[in-house]
């Protein structure tokens, strides 16, 4: 196998149906089994919960469940009993599924191929390098925008916001346009930069791998195989940053989102 | 030799970056860019409404490239407003 088909191989999704219904099974099984995760977790976690010695998990959990509280008290002017649960399910969930691009990039493919018994069978293990989720993701938040956009402008106040802003009311075509933009932007922002983010991290990693090609030349093995351990331990090192950073980004900004769709109309 | 001591010469007023604006500032440009595509994106949907390709296509393209700037403009001056204030309160404690 060429660099052009290793890299493409593990860029492919393990996916069913054509066109518009083609589905990411790979994508979908992972998403729901670190959903589960967090879901399992966090019933276990609380039939145990302790008020006098919590232990170390608890600890963690709890420090985690502080850090999201402060961002959204800091970031959300209201009050909302939904966005808090909203956010911390978005940051665990993003960064677990962030977290697989840490794995070995030919561990999982490889023991995919071991049980199925196809050597050519594609498996990614990272769902946001998946543009499908990222969108999907994104989408529901902008779903959550409109619908709160509504519930506290009301129609006319949300209508209001299209007709004259951002120049006033002797351009209300070009307002409606350029709002109508400003919106779709969001949940294309939220999407392209977390799938940008994750997928050049990925391709990062290939690249990094690709470098143990080389050791089958013989004595280059001394050289090429010592740097592949060092550059793969300085990019996991910084992505493990970078994949935090961006589970916080999605995390925050659909706080603000949301939060502006709670202000009242002017 | 006394180093001047950078802490208690910070004037008390000082307020710190509102960190939803710095969240903000952290998009600034994939939100440019997102303003573009979706210039593209709403300018196609329309131009496929009215049969009028690529008239919207492109004007609405030109919008979202100027709505991006826009928006990039002001949440760059709202840092420049904080960094202009931090050195007034500088300049009165001295």
């Amino acid at each position: 196998m060429g660099t052009v088909e290793y890299i493409q191989h593990h860029l492919t999704n393990n996916s069913v149906g054509e066109g518009f219904w083609t589905f990411h099974l790979d994508t979908i099984a992972v998403s729901v089994l670190l959903g589960a995760l967090i879901v399992v977790t966090a019933m276990r976690l609380g039939k145990q919960l302790e008020t006098d010695t919590p232990g170390g998990f608890q600890n963690f959990v709890e420090s985690i469940l502080d850090f999201v509280s402060v961002n959204v008290r800091d970031a959300f002017p209201g009050h909302n009993p939904l966005i808090a649960p909203l956010a911390l399910t978005i940051f665990l969930w993003v960064w677990l599924m962030n977290f697989m691009d840490l794995i070995p990039v030919d561990l999982f493919p490889y023991l995919f191929q071991l049980v199925t018994g196809d050597s050519h069978a594609y498996l990614k293990i990272v769902p946001t390098t998946d543009l499908n989720t990222t969108l999907a993701m994104s989408l529901t938040v902008f779903v959550l925008i409109v619908f709160y956009n509504f519930k506290i402008k009301g129609g006319w106040g949300y209508a209001k916001m299209f007709l004259f802003h951002p120049f006033g009311k002797f351009l209300v075509p070009v307002n409606i346009i350029m709002t109508l933009i400003e919106e779709v932007s969001k949940p294309l922002s939220l999407a392209l930069r977390l799938f940008g983010n994750l997928f050049a991290g990925e391709l990062v990693f290939l690249l990094i791998a690709l470098i143990g090609g080389t050791l089958a030349v013989g004595a280059a093995a001394l050289f090429w195989a010592p740097l592949q351990v060092l550059l793969d331990l300085a990019w996991l090192i910084f992505h493990l940053l970078v994949i935090t950073l961006q589970a916080f980004i999605f995390m925050v900004l659909t706080i603000v989102y949301l939060g502006m769709a709670h202000e009242e109309a002017h | 030799m006394t180093e001047p001591n950078k802490k208690n010469s910070m004037p008390k007023h000082y307020i710190a970056p509102s960190p939803v604006a710095n969240y903000l500032l952290i998009g600034a440009g994939s939100m440019f860019t997102a303003m573009v595509i979706a210039g593209f994106i709403v300018g196609y949907l329309l131009d496929y409404l009215f049969g009028t390709m690529p008239i919207f296509f492109l004007s609405c393209g030109v919008l979202g490239f100027i709505g991006g700037m826009q928006k990039v403009r002001l949440l760059t001056k709202r840092l420049d407003q904080q960094a202009t204030q931090q050195k007034k309160d500088e300049q009165n404690v001295e």
